[in-house]
This record gives structure tokens, C-alpha cells and sequence, in this order.
């Protein structure tokens, strides 16, 4: 008893792309003192963390409208939640659901590309992927990581899990393949400590006490009065981000309604229609 | 400013006298002018004294070195016996000009014009201000400036304790910022960031602001750091994404086929079929149970469904 949606036609006359490059600043909101925050996604990773209902997912849809919208740019997403990725599914070479199998097998994929990036670094006698190389960037997006590494599967399914992810976060950040993560706590009965202190980018969302801030940011912010407890439950998208310059700041991440991510789904769905993979991936989704 | 006797508080009779500097730092201002006046009249009385054997006999020299070493060094006593007062000058120096322009204002206002046009020109100075947000919010977030110096002071004068001869941090400039204010600070001897981090809230309830927060102004110096002073919240409102100008929103809706599943509802999915996406048991699970809580023999077919459903309970 299943209902299915059609896909709709495309149109015959495909737009010019966007012209961003992952390798442009990315625009994440602004700071307390209006200016703009901008993230270099290509050579750090960045976990996002705090309550649910915090803005994690819009400081995400963020990055991955960057994305989509870049030339030379994959898509991996991970969404056990389905709906926060969901709009970008189509624009990803890879979109893992609530399966942890598939996932795994596609961080597997990951790991061999990297592996072949460096050694092709190697042979070029370089050590980081540029952005003259050609190379594509495949941007890693994984929301709810905490589905997988401790709710999906069996125990030793979501450790080999958190391994490969571990080896990706480690290997990714010079061969142009990052990873952004969201959870919502990311203690170590979560996340391994070894995996979380691979991100070299935090960004914590309100949280409820000093301690899952200072588990967030690192330990003694809070004592420094850098604690996204001080934020107020209402004000979504607020965070304390941890990025260049060695302090936290306090930015707001700019927000994109529904319409404005399927809008640019849709988008980059037209101008992207001569490279992207065709076919739905296998999400694991039960019929 | 308090009166040198607690005593004569109520009304008593005054004896005049007003305590301007407290009276640690006062005996520590007198011990310091004698040592200064010891000091410059001997270094300076000698050096002169040298300088002067070269034209003068060496008996008229060493007078004179004596006389201009003792002359010095009484300026030198002066100085620093006057300046604590001279410091309390300074610290109050913006206002004490800004009362004196206001005042000479007013008054050379009023010797030369009409008391209409007085109140015409006055009304202008402090209408256009007030009625233009812009210049209100300005003057204002200049006016705290000057307002939390004082107060960053009165927290170091009244609870962080600094070095034995109580002199305090020196208080740089102040900036207004959009959530508040930030002022430069030059740490003495005695004090580091880390010492005031613990007390920022204590810092913060002086300062009237909602919090506080101290970071390094410079890499190579820790002494010079600065203080952001937070008063209000000004991330509240929504902030727009920039992607959403560079699209083209009438671009054809693009969506893969979707398979949807129609049991959205509790009673739509029959209990036995209860098959959650891939979860599979946990490992450390031992394998299906012989018996369930009550005893009887589950049925092996629905064991698998079993271990799902309670992992998720």
C-alpha cells in the first residue's frame, strides 16, 4: 500500500551555475557585531552541537546549500532523520537514511578515495589538494550523528561506524573531502573523545548546562564565560563558534525556510542536470 | 568622597577636612615622595656637582650641585606627593572638560544672546540628539563608555586586590561596541587575566551589564587585555542566507520518485510486522531468550521482533 510521487519534468534550457566554489568562504550568519561569519568548510571540519530545536540543522543547510550550489562539489549526506537532508537528496552522489550498513559501505567508499587522493598527492609531490587541481571537493554531511553511533545497528556495526568515521575526519581535511557533523551532545558515551577532538571547528548551540558547553567547545570555556547556556531558548541559531581566532564567538546562523532550501535544491537540481548522478541511491528506506 | 571621621558622619561638626585619597595610599604617596626627593637630590646634586668643577672651583661646584640636587628633588617630592591627586584629575578628565565646555557654553550662551534664542539654541543641542536615533543611540553608547571606566575602577579599587601599594590597573579608552562596550586595560604587577576571570560576574554586577568577558589584547604582552562588556542581546533577530539571491526561484521543481508509506498512523502497523529500518540487535545482547519475563516460551519466529521493539522502548 504505498502511494508514489512523480518526479517532475525538467526543463530543456539548463542556467549558467551559481560560480561558487567550496573553496570560497562560507557564509554561515553574522557576529555580535554584525559582520559576516564565514567558514573555510574545504580544510577543517566542524561539529555542530547542542538541544534539539537549537538551529543545529539550519547552520548545516547552510553549508550544504553552499555546496550544491558549487561547481566541482559532491554530496555525502547521512540523515537518519530523513527530512533535514532530505531536500538535498537528489543532488547527492551518496544519501544514507536511517541504514547503518549502507552507511558504513559508503564511508568504506570514502576511506578508498581518500587513500587514492593522497597517493595521488603523492606522485604530484604535493601534500594538500588546491583548488587549481581539478579536483572535486566531496563535502560529508552528517546530521543526528549520534543516530549512528549509538542508536543504528549493533554495537560492533556502530563502532566500525564511528572508526571509519574517525579515519575520514582524520584523513579528509587535506584532500578536499571534509565533514560536518551535528549532534546534539557530543559526550563520550556518544562520540569516542578521539573522534570529537578530529573538529577542529565547534559550534555549540544552546545547551543546559555548563558542561555540555565546555563538552562542546572544549573544556574550560565555560569558566571563561564562553557558555552557550547563556543563550536563550528562543533565540534559535544563536552559537558559540569556535573557528579562527582562538576565541568563541557568539554568532547567529542565518536561517533558510523550506521553501528557500527547496528552492535551492531545486536550483542547483536545473543547473547541475549535465553532472549529476541519476537514480535515487539506496537510502535503507523500509517501503 | 567620605569625611576623614566616621564620628562626625550624622551631622556632627565637620573639621573641614575632606578624605580624597584614602589613607593607604596616602602613606604610601608620602613614604614614595621622601624616597623620590632622596633619591633625584642625590643623583641629580652629584651630577651637577661634576658637570660643575669643570668651570667652577670644586667647593663653589659641590654648593651648587647641593642646591640645584635639593631644588630638583623638592619638585620631584611635589610631584609625587601630589599625584594621587593628579591621577584622580585625570581619571575624571573627560567629564571635568566636558562640564567646563558645557558651562562656558551655557554661559557665553546666555551673556550674548536673547534668553528666546537661548532657549532656542539649547533646544536644538539637545532635541536634535534625542529626536534622531541614530545620534541618541551614539551619545548614549559614548556615554556608557565614560560611565563603565569609572565603574571598571570602582571593581578594582574595591574587590580585586592588586599590589601592596594599591595602585590600580591603568583603565585605557573604551569603544562603544553593539552589544555593549569594550575597554583596553594595562594590568599592574599583582593581577592577571586568569586572577579576574573568576570574577567576571562580580565585574559584570558592577558594571551594570548582563555579563563580561577578559581576553588578551596582545600576543606578546599579558598585561594589556581587554574587556567586553555585554549589555544587551542583539543576535535576536533573523538573518538571511545570501544563496538565496544567487538562484533563480522559478526553476523547474526537481524530486526523485518517493516511496511513501501509507501506515502513518499507530493502528496502521499490526504488531507482528513491526520492522524498524535495519536495526539489528546489539552486540552485546545475548541471543534470543529462552524464556520471556513471565515464563513462557516466546515463539521463535517473533523473537527478532521482539529484540526490536524493546530496544526502542
Amino acid at each position: 500500500m504505498t502511494t508514489t510521487i512523480p518526479a517532475t519534468t525538467t526543463a530543456a534550457a539548463v542556467p549558467v551555475g551559481a560560480g561558487l566554489s567550496m573553496f570560497d568562504p562560507v557564509f554561515i550568519g553574522i557576529d555580535e557585531f554584525g559582520q559576516p561569519v564565514y567558514l573555510d568548510v574545504v580544510y577543517h571540519n566542524l561539529l555542530a552541537a547542542g538541544e534539539p530545536g537549537g538551529g543545529k540543522s539550519g547552520l548545516v543547510n547552510n553549508i550544504c546549500g553552499h555546496g550544491v550550489l558549487c561547481d566541482n562539489t559532491r554530496l555525502v549526506l547521512f540523515d537518519a532523520k530523513l527530512v533535514e537532508l532530505g531536500p538535498w537528496r537528489d543532488l547527492a552522489d551518496a544519501f544514507v537514511g536511517p541504514d547503518i550498513d549502507y552507511g558504513i559501505d559508503t564511508l568504506r567508499r570514502l576511506l578508498v578515495v581518500a587513500t587514492n587522493r593522497y597517493t595521488w598527492l603523492l606522485a604530484n609531490r604535493r601534500r594538500k589538494l588546491g583548488p587549481d587541481d581539478g579536483m572535486t571537493v566531496i563535502l560529508t554531511v552528517i546530521d543526528e550523528l549520534a543516530m549512528y553511533s549509538t542508536v543504528l545497528g549493533s554495537k560492533a556495526q556502530q563502532e566500525e561506524f564511528s572508526t571509519l568515521l574517525r579515519g575520514l575526519v582524520s584523513l579528509g581535511r587535506a584532500c578536499g573531502m571534509p565533514v560536518v557533523a551535528a549532534t546534539q551532545r557530543p559526550s563520550w558515551d556518544i562520540i569516542p573523545a578521539s573522534l570529537r577532538d578530529l573538529f577542529g571547528y565547534r559550534a555549540a548551540f544552546r545547551c543546559t548546562s555548563l558542561n555540555s558547553s565546555n563538552i562542546i567547545l572544549g573544556q574550560g570555556w565555560a569558566e571563561q564565560g564562553y557558555t552557550a547556556s547563556d543563550i536563550a531558548p528562543t533565540n534559535q541559531g544563536a552559537a558559540y563558534l569556535l573557528a579562527e581566532g582562538g576565541m568563541p564567538r557568539r554568532i547567529k546562523a542565518a536561517y533558510l525556510t523550506d521553501t528557500d532550501i527547496y528552492n535551492i535544491a531545486d536550483y542547483a537540481a536545473w543547473t547541475r542536470t549535465p553532472t549529476r548522478t541519476t537514480g535515487l541511491p539506496d537510502m535503507g528506506l523500509a517501503a | 568622597m567620605s569625611k576623614s571621621s566616621p564620628r562626625r558622619r550624622f551631622g556632627g561638626k565637620s573639621t573641614g577636612t575632606v578624605t580624597v585619597i584614602e589613607a593607604r595610599v596616602h602613606r604610601s604617596s608620602a613614604r614614595n615622595a621622601k624616597v623620590a626627593f632622596v633619591l633625584t637630590a642625590i643623583i641629580v646634586g652629584g651630577l651637577a656637582a661634576v658637570v660643575a668643577t669643570s668651570y667652577l672651583h670644586p667647593i663653589v661646584a659641590l654648593l651648587l650641585g647641593g642646591l640645584i640636587g635639593v631644588t630638583t628633588g623638592a619638585f620631584v617630592w611635589l610631584l609625587v606627593r601630589v599625584w594621587p591627586v593628579i591621577r584622580l584629575l585625570w581619571w575624571w578628565s573627560t567629564e571635568i572638560l566636558l562640564a567646563v565646555v558645557l558651562l562656558t557654553g551655557w554661559v557665553q550662551l546666555a551673556n550674548h544672546t536673547s534668553t528666546l534664542v537661548t532657549l532656542v539654541v539649547v533646544a536644538v543641542l539637545v532635541g536634535v540628539p534625542a529626536g534622531i536615533p541614530k545620534l541618541r543611540r551614539l551619545v548614549i553608547a559614548w556615554s556608557w563608555c565614560l560611565i563603565v571606566r569609572h565603574r571598571l575602577r570602582v571593581c578594582f579599587a574595591q574587590f580585586i586586590i592588586a599590589s601592596q601599594s594599591g595602585s590600580l590597573p591603568l583603565i585605557l579608552w573604551a569603544t562603544p561596541t553593539p552589544v555593549g562596550e569594550r575597554v583596553w586595560v594595562y594590568l599592574r604587577p599583582g593581577l592577571s587575566a586568569k586572577d579576574l576571570e573568576g570574577r567576571l560576574d562580580k565585574i559584570a554586577v558592577t558594571c551594570h551589564a548582563s555579563t563580561v568577558l577578559i581576553e588578551r589584547a596582545s600576543e606578546g604582552n599579558a598585561a594589556y587585555v581587554r574587556f567586553d562588556i555585554k549589555r544587551r542581546e542583539v543576535l535576536n533577530a533573523r538573518v538571511n542566507s545570501p544563496l538565496v539571491d544567487v538562484i533563480d526561484p522559478s526553476a523547474p521543481a526537481s524530486a526523485s520518485p518517493l516511496t511513501v508509506p501509507t501506515a502513518l498512523d499507530l493502528p496502521d502497523v499490526e504488531v507482528p510486522t513491526v520492522t524498524l529500518p535495519t536495526q539489528a540487535k546489539p552486540a552485546g545482547k545475548k541471543s534470543a531468550p529462552t524464556t520471556t519475563a513471565n515464563g513462557s516460551k516466546p515463539a521463535a519466529s517473533s523473537a527478532d521482533a521482539d529484540d526490536d521493539v524493546s530496544d526502542w522502548i
